[in-house]
């Protein structure tokens, strides 16, 4: 059968169209390709020869010794210099000519440690409108080895976002001691003693059973009845308790 | 702002150009499958709007990726996903798709189409116009019969892998939204389905549109015919629409996920306006009820108003529906951002006006399609003429 005319000159320029794509695709597409996966193997080359910008903390501590020690001994273990200090790649290679500045009034630490509800448990946060006002934070705490110049008293310094929910809960009257025992060790290393928690039904039953000695305005519930399979704060979150 | 939203949701990345997207590819997928309408089930009624259809669509998609490419930070490098094609990622894919679609349905559905009047025009034209119609042909100017009746065979067959091609392109988009697995007001299987149906509702109200304005311009009858054809289309593929999106809808609401709260407070406040009066009333109910009223599509119509009514109502509840089909990609594309992954938040989103993305540029985009179908329409007229007015109109 012979070819309609149509379709011989639809395959030349179908053919010409692709050939052109092949030819552009060995010109173009770049020679390292895919050499270590779906990129530019050459990329990582070309950017790790843009000038460098931040030093990064080990290179600080070869002529600050001091200050290195400090802070890797203190709670601002995690955070790096040049988080406070900025980029100083420009200090290390020459400290006498370029001086980093440092982040000396009230406004820097609250960005991270203003009160912020997203914030994980136990992330020292304070309301920068009324903790101590007006004086800069660093005359009061070491910016390499904070350390509060007085033990917290209240829980509230650390577990805000839990403070704050409870005072709005049914349990507001409730002070976090009748549910947990806080060894005073808990507000100086917090992550080392850890409070009791609660762990049994009965717990809640000293108040909500039937007939328990708690205060009369907690509501009673039947023990054997209301939801036995469960502990009662897989329904009830515990500091905001009519959250169901 | 309200409620709390994490930091890296204040503000929108996905923009009012990534509304009109996946707008523009829905009126081309509707207004080719409308064209299949004719070719492939052989609906002899919608045949004056054959080849405007296929021209609309043609004019449209060749816009479709600019708002990518204005959304994009590197536009000048966006060739390079055609050279090291990514099998994963399904935006990526997504060019090919395209360029399926544009390359092997419709524009060759329209060359086989057109192949017989390009040769004639050749013939007859003289000047440059000789050379740019003879260029078009490619040379294949033999008009013999088994020759033309191999441009038919072709056409009819481009056009049934079209409508599947045509299905996947929109389809497509919806798939993108549809599996972002993070976002409650996205993931849904059924969001292909629907993108696609209501591609097909925006594509006929498109090319009734051009259709019944068209013939204004040009001072010919419009043929009653094809038009109370097309308001019954209109009217079906506008019940599946609303069909498909209703079952999403009482579906998300009898599964009552965590996201419910804050989805509803969403359609309540941010929503209101785009979801409940364009996208619902104005854009859905209203132009249902007229058209259910005055189309013959239920029982021959229920009343039957004069032509000249019918094509006041039929072009009103097409404009309607643009109107409501845009608030559908809208509410899809800003609502899904709208609302905070935390679930307990919503920002919002103010449209610039004159920035790269703004409103300036998107008026600009959607003006360009009908600058592109008037020269489409100029070189490729889509109607028979006789030929001496032809040469009196200096086209
Ligand atoms: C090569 C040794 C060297 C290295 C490495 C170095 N410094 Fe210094 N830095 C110095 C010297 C010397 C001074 C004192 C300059 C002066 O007092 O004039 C100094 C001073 C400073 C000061 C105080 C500036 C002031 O206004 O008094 C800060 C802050 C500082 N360095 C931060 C850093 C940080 C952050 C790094 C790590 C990225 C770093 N330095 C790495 C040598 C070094
Ligand atoms: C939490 C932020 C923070 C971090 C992290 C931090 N600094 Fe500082 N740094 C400061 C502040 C604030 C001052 C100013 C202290 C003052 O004026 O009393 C300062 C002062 C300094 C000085 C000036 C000398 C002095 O003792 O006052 C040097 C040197 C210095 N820092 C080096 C470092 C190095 C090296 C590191 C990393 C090991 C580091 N800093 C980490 C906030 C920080
Ligand atoms: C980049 C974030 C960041 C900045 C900026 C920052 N801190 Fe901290 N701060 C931390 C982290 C992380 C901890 C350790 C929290 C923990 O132990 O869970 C901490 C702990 C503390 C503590 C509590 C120590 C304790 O008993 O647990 C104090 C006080 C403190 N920082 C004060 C400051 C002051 C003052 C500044 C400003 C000079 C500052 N912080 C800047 C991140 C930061
Ligand atoms: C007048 C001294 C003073 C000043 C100024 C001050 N603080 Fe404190 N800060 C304290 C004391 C005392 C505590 C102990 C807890 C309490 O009673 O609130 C404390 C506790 C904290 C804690 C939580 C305690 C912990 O161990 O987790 C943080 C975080 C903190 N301060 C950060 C700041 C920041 C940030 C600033 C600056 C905006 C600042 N402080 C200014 C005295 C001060
Ligand atoms: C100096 C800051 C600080 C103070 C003050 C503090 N906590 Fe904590 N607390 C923490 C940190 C940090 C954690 C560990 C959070 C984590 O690992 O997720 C913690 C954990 C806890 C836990 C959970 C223990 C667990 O095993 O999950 C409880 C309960 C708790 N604290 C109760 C209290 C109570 C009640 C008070 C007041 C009497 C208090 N804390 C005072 C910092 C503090
Ligand atoms: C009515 C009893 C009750 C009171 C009052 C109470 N808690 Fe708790 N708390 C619990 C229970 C029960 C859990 C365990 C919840 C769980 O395991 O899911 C818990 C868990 C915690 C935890 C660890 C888990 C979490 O939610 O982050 C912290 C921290 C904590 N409580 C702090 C506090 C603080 C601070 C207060 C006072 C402001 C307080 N609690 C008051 C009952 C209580
Ligand atoms: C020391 C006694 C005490 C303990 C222990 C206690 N509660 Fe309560 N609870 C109360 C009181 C008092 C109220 C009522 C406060 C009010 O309404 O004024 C209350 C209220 C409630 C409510 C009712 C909220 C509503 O919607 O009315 C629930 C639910 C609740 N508690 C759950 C718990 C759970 C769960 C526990 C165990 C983790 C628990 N409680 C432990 C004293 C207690
Ligand atoms: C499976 C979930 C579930 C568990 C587990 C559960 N509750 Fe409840 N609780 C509910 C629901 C739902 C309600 C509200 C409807 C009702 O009154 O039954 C409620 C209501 C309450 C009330 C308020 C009654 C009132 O009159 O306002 C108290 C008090 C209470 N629960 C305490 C507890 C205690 C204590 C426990 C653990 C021994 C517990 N719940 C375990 C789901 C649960």
């Amino acid at each position: 059968m012979k070819v309609p005319q149509q379709v011989a000159r639809l395959g030349v320029v179908f053919a010409a169209a692709i050939a052109a794509l092949l030819v552009a695709r060995s010109f173009l597409v770049p020679e390292t390709f895919g050499e270590l996966g779906h990129y530019r193997a050459a990329a990582i080359d070309s950017i790790a020869a843009h000038p460098k910008k931040y030093a990064g903390h080990q290179e600080c501590a070869a002529c600050h010794d001091d200050l290195a020690a400090k802070r890797a001994a203190g709670n601002h273990r995690g955070v790096a210099c040049e988080v406070c200090h900025g980029p100083q790649q420009a200090h290390v290679d020459a400290p006498l000519d370029v001086k980093p500045p440092a982040p000396r009034d009230r406004g820097f630490c609250p960005l991270c440690h203003a009160y912020n509800p997203s914030r994980p448990t136990g992330f020292p946060q304070i309301d920068p409108v009324a903790h101590n006002p007006l004086r800069p934070c660093i005359t009061c705490h070491d910016p390499h080895a904070p350390v509060p110049p007085a033990v917290p008293e209240e829980c509230s310094a650390c577990h805000g976002q839990i403070a704050r929910q409870k005072a709005l809960s049914h349990h507001a009257n409730l002070p976090c001691v009748t549910c947990h025992q806080v060894p005073q060790q808990h507000k100086v290393t917090p992550r080392v003693i850890r409070p009791t928690k609660p762990a049994e039904r009965a717990f809640c039953g000293r108040c909500h059973a039937e007939g328990a000695s708690g205060p009369a305005e907690a509501p009673r519930i039947d023990l054997a009845a209301h939801h036995p399979r469960y502990l009662c704060w897989q329904c009830h979150y515990p500091h905001y308790p009519e959250t169901q | 702002m309200q409620g709390y939203i994490y930091p890296n949701e204040f503000e929108l990345q996905w923009s009012l150009l990534i509304v009109l997207y996946p707008y523009i590819t829905g009126l081309v997928a509707g207004a080719f499958i409308l064209a299949s309408l004719e070719r492939v089930f052989n609906v002899k009624e919608v045949q004056p709007t054959y080849r405007l259809a296929l021209l609309t669509a043609l004019a449209f998609l060749l816009v479709a990726p600019l708002p990518l490419q204005a959304h994009l930070g590197h536009p000048e490098r966006s060739y390079e996903i055609f050279l090291t094609p990514n099998r994963k990622s399904a935006m990526a894919m997504f060019g090919f798709v395209y360029a399926w679609y544009l390359t092997v349905v419709l524009l060759l559905e329209i060359w086989f189409e057109y192949r017989k009047d390009m040769v004639l025009w050749a013939r007859e034209a003289v000047g440059w116009r000789r050379w740019l119609y003879y260029g078009l042909t490619l040379g294949a100017t033999d008009l013999s019969d088994p020759s033309l009746k191999f441009d038919d065979a072709a056409g009819r067959w481009i056009t049934v892998i079209g409508i599947p091609s045509a299905f996947l392109l929109h389809g497509y988009v919806g798939f993108i939204f549809g599996s972002v697995k993070a976002n409650p007001w996205w993931s849904s299987v059924l969001m292909p389905v629907v993108f696609l149906f209501s591609a097909i509702v925006s594509g006929i109200a498109l090319v009734l549109i051009l259709y019944v304005v068209i013939s204004l311009f040009r001072s010919r009858p419009v043929d009653m015919r094809c038009l109370d054809k097309l308001a019954s289309f209109l009217f079906y593929a506008m019940i599946v629409d609303v069909s498909l999106e209703m079952l999403d809808f009482v579906h998300r609401l009898y599964e009552s996920e965590e996201s419910i709260d804050i989805l509803s407070q969403m359609i309540e406040s941010r929503l209101f306006i785009s979801l409940i009066v364009l996208q619902l009333v104005l854009g859905t109910l209203i132009p249902l009820g007229f058209l259910g009223v005055f189309s013959p599509a239920l029982h021959r119509g229920l009343a039957r108003g004069s032509d000249e009514l019918r094509r006041l109502i039929y072009l009103m509840s097409a404009v309607l529906v643009e109107i409501g089909i845009f608030s559908i990609r809208w509410n899809v594309v800003i609502g899904g951002q709208l609302f905070s992954k935390s679930l307990r938040g919503l920002t919002v989103y103010k449209v610039e006006l004159l920035g790269l993305e703004g409103l300036a540029t998107t008026l600009v985009l959607l003006a360009l399609p009908f600058v592109i179908l008037w020269v489409l329409v100029k070189v490729l007229p889509p109607w028979e003429e006789p030929a001496g007015l032809r040469r009196l109109d200096g086209v």
